[in-house]
C-alpha cells in the first residue's frame, strides 16, 4: 500500500544529499573534534563550516549559533539559561498560552523557584495581542518567549511587532521557530529577536540536532556543563554527523525556500478547499491567511480525532490530531482550548502538514479517503444528526 | 498500541446503529471528555435479541462498543449483566492502560440500557 | 591582587556563566584581534579566574593590569604587550 505522509510537522524525511554528506563522519572522519591531531582539527573546522551554513539560513552571525540535541533542548537553554543568568535582575517570565511543552514546562519549572510566569492568552486565531504583551511587561520581567508559528494551528505571530515592544522595555525576546524555519523566511534581524530555537527534524536533517541562536554574546547559564564544546555553553562531544546533516539541510532549505512556499500554498489551498467543499460542519483552526504555507488544520464535528487518524492510517495516510484520546495523558490540546474551541469539537481535531515531497495527486487521494472516513465515523456517532433528505 | 482484535472490531463495527422502539436505551459518557456511547437493546423472553450502539470516541471506544454488543447479543439479561470492564478488555486481548476506561464505559452503557428496560417493565 | 577602578578598555570578553577552562582559552583569541597597547576587559563570575588569569598573563608575557569587582561579576584587565 502506498504511503501518503502529511505529518511533516512531526518529522521530515532526510534527503539523499544530506545522508551522503553525513556518511563519511561515521567511519572515515570519526574523530573527536576536541583532539589535537589532524583528524580532530579537520573535523572542528568542518563543524565551524556547518555553523556558518546554519547562521546563513537565519541571517545570523556564525558565533551566534549553539548546536543542541533538539529544538526542545534549545528552548530549555533559552528559558533556563536566561532565567538563571538574569535572576538578580528580575524573576518574571512571559510566555504565550500556546507554546510547545518544552517552553511551557521550562517556564513552569521556575515557578517552583519563586519566579512568576504570565501566560498570555491568544485570540480565536491563536494570535498574541501586542497591547496585551506591553501591559504584561513589568520592571522585573527578564524574558518573553512567543513561538514564531504554531505546529497545531499553523498561525504565524507578528514577531517583529512583539519583539519591538520588548526591546523598547529592555526585555529579552525568545522565539521557538521550530515550526517556521524551512517553511517561511526566518531572519533574526527582521524578527529582531534575542534568541531563537530551531530543529533539524523540521528541515530534512536527522533527529538529534537542534540550534539555539543567541544575539551578541548574551549571557546564558549552560545547562550541560562540560568541556570547551560550543565555547563552554553546551558541553558534550559534538554530534558531528548530525551537525553536518543540519548544515547541508540548511543550505538546501535556504536555496529552495521561495519555490517551496509557492508550491506548499498550492497544495494546502487545494486540500482546504476540498475539505470545506466536500465535508460539512468542519472548522478551519488557526488564522486563514497568517499561517504556515503547507499547514491545514481542522476540527470536524461529531467525530473523534484518534479514530480518524487510525482510519486514515489504514489507507496509508499519516496525519496528526490534537484530540484528547490521542494524547497519552488524555488531555485536550491546550492550543485548541486557548483559541476557544468548544471541548467536544476539539476532539475532532486533524492536522495535515505538507512538504515539497508531497504531490498534487496525493491531495486528491487524501480528500477521497478523508471523506469516506468522516462519513463512516459520523454514521457511528450519536452526535451526528442528519436532516432528512440530505 | 492496539491488539489485532481491537483493530478488527474498530474496522468492522457490525452492530453500529439504532433500534427504533428499543426496549432499553443506555447513554453514558460525555463528548467533552472524548467518549460517548449509546446502547439500544431489544429484549424477548428475558434474552437480548438485538443490541446496537452509537459511539463517539477513539479506536478503543468503538472497538469496545462493538465487542460488548456482540458479547451481549443472544445472552440472557443475567448473563449480560456479568459483562464487566475486565471481561471486555480480556475479550479484546487487552487494552492500553490509558484506554481501560473505555472498557468500563462500554460495560456501563450496556448496564444502563438493561436498567432502562427493567425500569420501563417493572417501574 | 591589584585593584583598578573605572579602567577604560578597547574590547570586552564576557565569560559570565561560562566555566573553566574558557577563561584561559578565549582571552588569548580576543587579544589577537587587538593592537599592542590596547586593553581587554574580561568579565567572569568564576573565582578560579582571579588566580588563573594573572598567571596566564605572566606565562604569555601580557600585562595584567588589575581587577574591579562589579555587581554580578569580576572585571579583569589585560593590556596587550606582545
Amino acid at each position: 500500500m502506498k504511503r501518503v505522509y502529511l505529518d511533516h510537522a512531526s518529522a521530515t524525511p532526510v534527503r539523499e544529499e544530506v545522508i551522503e554528506a553525513m556518511l563519511p563522519y561515521f567511519d572515515r572522519h570519526f574523530g573527536n573534534p576536541s583532539t589535537v591531531y589532524d583528524m580532530g582539527i579537520k573535523i572542528k573546522q568542518v563543524i565551524e563550516e556547518q555553523r556558518a551554513k546554519v547562521a546563513k539560513l537565519i541571517s545570523a552571525k556564525q558565533q551566534e549559533i549553539i548546536f543542541t540535541s533538539s529544538g526542545a533542548e534549545a528552548n530549555n537553554l533559552a528559558i533556563k539559561g536566561v532565567a538563571l543568568a538574569r535572576q538578580k535582575k528580575g524573576k518574571h517570565i512571559i510566555i504565550s498560552a500556546i507554546e510547545h511543552h518544552s517552553v511551557l514546562n521550562s517556564a513552569r519549572f521556575f515557578e517552583r523557584m519563586d519566579f512568576e510566569v504570565t501566560f498570555l492568552p491568544v485570540d480565536e486565531y491563536g494570535l498574541v495581542d501586542p497591547g496585551r504583551l506591553s501591559r504584561a511587561i513589568r520592571s522585573d520581567t527578564i524574558l518573553v518567549s512567543i513561538m514564531h508559528a504554531n505546529n497545531e494551528i499553523g498561525t504565524i505571530q507578528p514577531i517583529s511587532e512583539l519583539s519591538a515592544i520588548c526591546r523598547d522595555k529592555g526585555v529579552l525576546f525568545h522565539t521557538d521557530a521550530v515550526a517556521s524555519v524551512g517553511n517561511i523566511s526566518v531572519d533574526v534581524n527582521a524578527l529582531n529577536v534575542d534568541l531563537l530555537s530551531l530543529s533539524g527534524v523540521s528541515i530534512g536533517a536527522p533527529k538529534g540536532i537542534g540550534v539555539l541562536y543567541f544575539r551578541n554574546n548574551l549571557r546564558l547559564m549552560p545547562l550541560i556543563h562540560g568541556g570547551i564544546q560550543e565555547s563552554g555553553r553546551r558541553g558534550g562531544t559534538e554530534n558531528v554527523p548530525g551537525i553536518v546533516g543540519l548544515g547541508k539541510a540548511s543550505e538546501l532549505a535556504l536555496s529552495e525556500l521561495t519555490d517551496k512556499i509557492d508550491y506548499l500554498q498550492e497544495l494546502r489551498n487545494l486540500l482546504v478547499a476540498g475539505i470545506q467543499e466536500r465535508i460539512e460542519s468542519v472548522k478551519l483552526t488557526g488564522h486563514p491567511d497568517r499561517r504556515l504555507p503547507g499547514h491545514a488544520s481542522f476540527c470536524i464535528e461529531a467525530i473523534e480525532g484518534e479514530a480518524l487518524i487510525y482510519m486514515l492510517n489504514q489507507e496509508g495516510i499519516c496525519a496528526n490530531t490534537g484530540s484528547a484520546c490521542a494524547s497519552k495523558a488524555l488531555k485536550t490540546s491546550p492550543v485548541l482550548v486557548a483559541i476557544g474551541t468548544p471541548p467536544d469539537l476539539a476532539q475532532g481535531s486533524i492536522v495535515f502538514t505538507m512538504d515539497s515531497s508531497n504531490k498534487i495527486e496525493e491531495i486528491e487521494y487524501v480528500l477521497e479517503k478523508l471523506c469516506l472516513a468522516v462519513e463512516k465515523l459520523r454514521s457511528l456517532s450519536p452526535l451526528w444528526r442528519r436532516e432528512e433528505g440530505k | 498500541m492496539y491488539s489485532e482484535k481491537v483493530m478488527e472490531h474498530f474496522s468492522n463495527p457490525r452492530n453500529a446503529g439504532v433500534i427504533e422502539n428499543a426496549d432499553g436505551i443506555g447513554e453514558v459518557g460525555n463528548p467533552v471528555c472524548g467518549d460517548m456511547m449509546a446502547f439500544y437493546i431489544k429484549v424477548k423472553d428475558d434474552k437480548l435479541t438485538d443490541v446496537k450502539f452509537k459511539t463517539f470516541g477513539c479506536v478503543a471506544a468503538i472497538a469496545v462498543s462493538n465487542i460488548v454488543s456482540e458479547m451481549a447479543k443472544g445472552k440472557t439479561l443475567q448473563e449480560a449483566k456479568s459483562i464487566t470492564k475486565k471481561t471486555v478488555a480480556k475479550a479484546l486481548d487487552g487494552l492500553p492502560k490509558e484506554k481501560m476506561h473505555c472498557s468500563n464505559l462500554g460495560a456501563k452503557a450496556l448496564a444502563e440500557a438493561i436498567k432502562d428496560y427493567e425500569k420501563k417493565k417493572y417501574g | 591582587m591589584k585593584f583598578v577602578e573605572k579602567q577604560p578598555a578597547d574590547d570586552t570578553l564576557d565569560l559570565v556563566c561560562r566555566m573553566c577552562p574558557l577563561h584561559l582559552l578565549e582571552p588569548g583569541d580576543k587579544l589577537k584581534c587587538l593592537k599592542k597597547g590596547q586593553v581587554l576587559e574580561v568579565l567572569t563570575d568564576y573565582d578560579g579566574a582571579l588566580e588563573d588569569i594573572p598567571e596566564w598573563c605572566q606565562k604569555y608575557g601580557q600585562e595584567f593590569m588589575g581587577i574591579e569587582e562589579d555587581e554580578d561579576c569580576y572585571k579583569l584587565y589585560i593590556k596587550k604587550v606582545k
